[in-house]
């Protein structure tokens, strides 16, 4: 039986603006084992990447605020902890990859500066050694030792998304967070990130969650999967589960709407209307007014996520059996 | 072939840089027939949005020429490119900076009509404005918002009427989903695919992502560095590529399918400039079939029959090394 390393329950993170109360993310429960890699998926505005800065204690406030629930890695809530605790936990402990190399290295400082400066935050070294562990950091993601002086601009944008995995992973994290790495990226560069990090987890045996919007992504590097929707997880399970036996309407939805390469249609079968509103969520289940199956129990209840075999939840009144429908039909 | 509907011949654009010239794009050859679509793929810089844009004269090729109904349209006077451009439109990418954040979605759309003064009446000219938001699925009661209101599907819709608006022949989509999520993605490749059902419209789409043009075009070019280095009819393409470079990219996209996981070849570095190319395959550092003779010469176009050709010294070789 695996170590859990990080448990995450019903997460609630809101914004105050303007415009009313956004609930971001809500309820949310995940947790990952140790050595294991999490997916979640979700289109934009679903709440992925608000998670992964409420994990990692980056949200902002105001206007955000982390209304309730626990995050516990091993067994300290880092919701309890103050500002300086969790300073000294990130980066090193957890650490994250944001999706923009071209935004997330500063321009003024050369790529071993940005390395070597986080392992002189977090660990008791001189400058020169960390310098020596930045270069060695960055044959790690296979940049010559020799552009280690550079800049950012002097390099590519696969590249900088290598510089940045190697800050990341500079002081050896148990948790690496990593939200939309590869989607900036061209795809035959994009090829060569996911085999790298794919390489780095299994050598170093760090968990990781990785988030995106791409399925085929995820296929490729996941052990589990959890599916979000305007704030919560909808479904989740292992990658078998949602692959091959996916129960919710909005996961089959997502399936169906992506053009599959080795399939001949003539159009493609979308999920009709669009992302809620996150200050303005539909009452009852959030996904009523785009499904299928919605009858009016689902417009005034919200249904509770359940376990229908070991390890695989979701959250549809279809499975609660309390709809004239009994089944969600699979996406082809 | 003198009776395509569209035929480009030689067509180049070069930039001037401090480092010298830069090959955005070296020599297409290629055509359209009327009502059909067809793809332009490949990575970052590889000369695909320059193309779209030559294609609509937004900028203006170095050398070769665009005939348009037999017409060469980089010769065309002031007046006759007037008219070109009515029948000519592209879809951008971005729907996020490719509208005016200060006009409404009535008058962006609006915008064409105005410039190019089709109607007289002024209701006339609104019963157009709602019958094209109609027409991509905008509901009317998004007359009077701004873009900033809207979401990218949404966005993404204004864009196309504006592109509708002038009842073009030929649209130019560069990129016109990839900024949109999966669900709403699948909602504007079925507009724009109904649409041309409707009226007939010849695309030519351009994208990075293979997977997208599979469903919607008759032909695919497959561009690297300015060149085009495979055309074929798409199932042939898809079933059997042979450039190294088309393997690369077809087996480099990451499938949402457990059961068929494919073998990947994974090409080495990065993609290499574009300012003066050496006179040599111009994928031939990244490709592991590389030989003397592809860094040191530039390979011609291979006939392979059937509209399947390729850019590639080796491409007979390649085929029989296949399992």
């Amino acid at each position: 039986m695996q170590k859990t390393l990080l448990d995450v329950k019903d997460l609630t993170i809101k914004f105050r603006t303007d415009d009313g109360v956004v609930e971001a993310v809500n309820k949310v429960s995940l947790s990952v084992q140790e050595g294991e890699t999490l997916g979640i998926v979700g289109e934009t505005g679903a709440g992925k990447t608000t998670t992964a800065l409420g994990i990692m204690g980056l949200v902002d406030s105001p206007p955000g605020k982390i209304e309730g629930g626990s995050i516990l890695l091993d067994d300290t809530d880092l919701l309890k902890l103050g500002e300086e605790a969790v300073r000294k936990l990130r980066g090193k402990e957890i650490s994250m990859i944001f999706q923009d190399p071209m935004t997330s290295l500063n321009p003024v400082f050369t790529v071993v500066e940005q390395i070597a400066e986080v392992i002189v935050n977090h660990q008791q070294l001189g400058e020169k050694e960390a310098e020596q562990k930045a270069i060695e950091m960055l044959e790690l993601v296979r940049i010559p030792a020799e552009r280690a002086y550079e800049y950012p601009h002097q390099f590519s944008g696969g590249m900088k998304q290598r510089v940045v995995i190697a800050i990341a992973l500079a002081c050896n994290p148990r948790l690496l967070i990593a939200d939309e790495p590869t989607t900036a990226l061209d795809v035959t560069i994009q090829a060569q990130v996911l085999e790298l990090m794919k390489d780095l987890k299994t050598k170093s045996k760090t968990s990781m969650i990785m988030i995106t919007h791409d399925l085929g992504v995820v296929s490729e590097i996941c052990d589990k999967v959890a599916i979000m929707y305007a704030g919560e997880i909808v479904e989740s399970g292992s990658l078998e589960d949602i692959f091959e036996n996916p129960l919710h309407p909005y996961t089959n939805g997502l399936f169906g709407s992506i053009p599959d390469i080795d399939k001949e249609v003539e159009f493609l079968s979308p999920i009709e209307g669009l992302v809620p509103d996150p200050s303005d969520l539909p009452s009852g289940c959030k996904f009523h007014p785009r499904c299928k199956y919605a009858q009016h129990l689902c417009r005034v209840e919200d249904p509770s996520f359940r376990e229908y075999s070991p390890g695989h939840f979701t959250k549809c009144f279809v499975h609660e059996g309390k709809l004239s429908v009994k089944e969600v039909k699979k996406y082809e | 072939m003198s009776n395509s509907y569209i035929e480009v011949k030689n067509l180049k654009k070069y930039f001037q840089t401090p480092a010298g010239n830069l090959h955005a794009v070296d020599g297409l050859d290629f055509s359209i027939a009327k009502g059909k679509t067809i793809g332009v793929v490949g990575e970052s810089g590889c000369g695909k949005s320059t193309t779209g844009r030559l294609m609509t004269m937004l900028l203006e090729p170095t050398e070769g020429e665009i005939l348009f109904n037999g017409t060469d349209v980089t010769k065309l006077s002031h007046k006759g490119m007037a008219e070109y451009r009515k029948k000519i439109q592209i879809i951008f990418q971005d729907p996020f900076s490719s509208l005016n954040p200060r006009k409404t979605v009535f008058h962006s759309i609006v915008e064409p009509l105005d410039i190019h003064r089709v109607y007289r009446d002024k209701a006339d000219k609104e019963n157009r404005v709602y019958e094209l938001m109609e027409l991509v699925g905008l509901s009317e009661r998004f007359v009077n918002s701004y873009p900033h209101e809207l979401d990218g599907g949404r966005r993404q819709r204004i864009g196309i009427a504006r592109a509708l608006a002038l009842s073009p022949e030929f649209i130019v989509c560069d990129e016109p989903v990839s900024a949109l999520d999966v669900s709403i993605q699948a909602q504007i490749l079925n507009l724009l695919k109904r649409l041309q059902l409707q009226f007939g419209y010849t695309y030519m789409f351009i994208t990075h992502d293979l997977s997208v043009v599979k469903h919607f075009t008759e032909e695919i070019m497959v561009m690297y560095l300015g060149q085009v280095v495979e055309k074929a009819p798409v199932k042939q393409l898809f079933a059997n590529p042979r450039h190294p470079y088309t393997r690369a990219l077809l087996s480099a996209i990451p499938v949402p399918n457990l059961k068929k996981k494919k073998e990947r070849i994974l090409l080495q570095g990065e993609i290499t400039s574009p300012i003066n190319p050496k006179n040599e395959c111009r994928f031939a550092a990244r490709c592991s079939f590389a030989t003397d003779e592809c860094r040191s010469s530039t390979p011609e176009i291979t006939d392979l029959g059937c509209g399947h050709t390729v850019r590639c010294f080796r491409v007979h070789e390649l085929e029989e090394m296949r399992p």
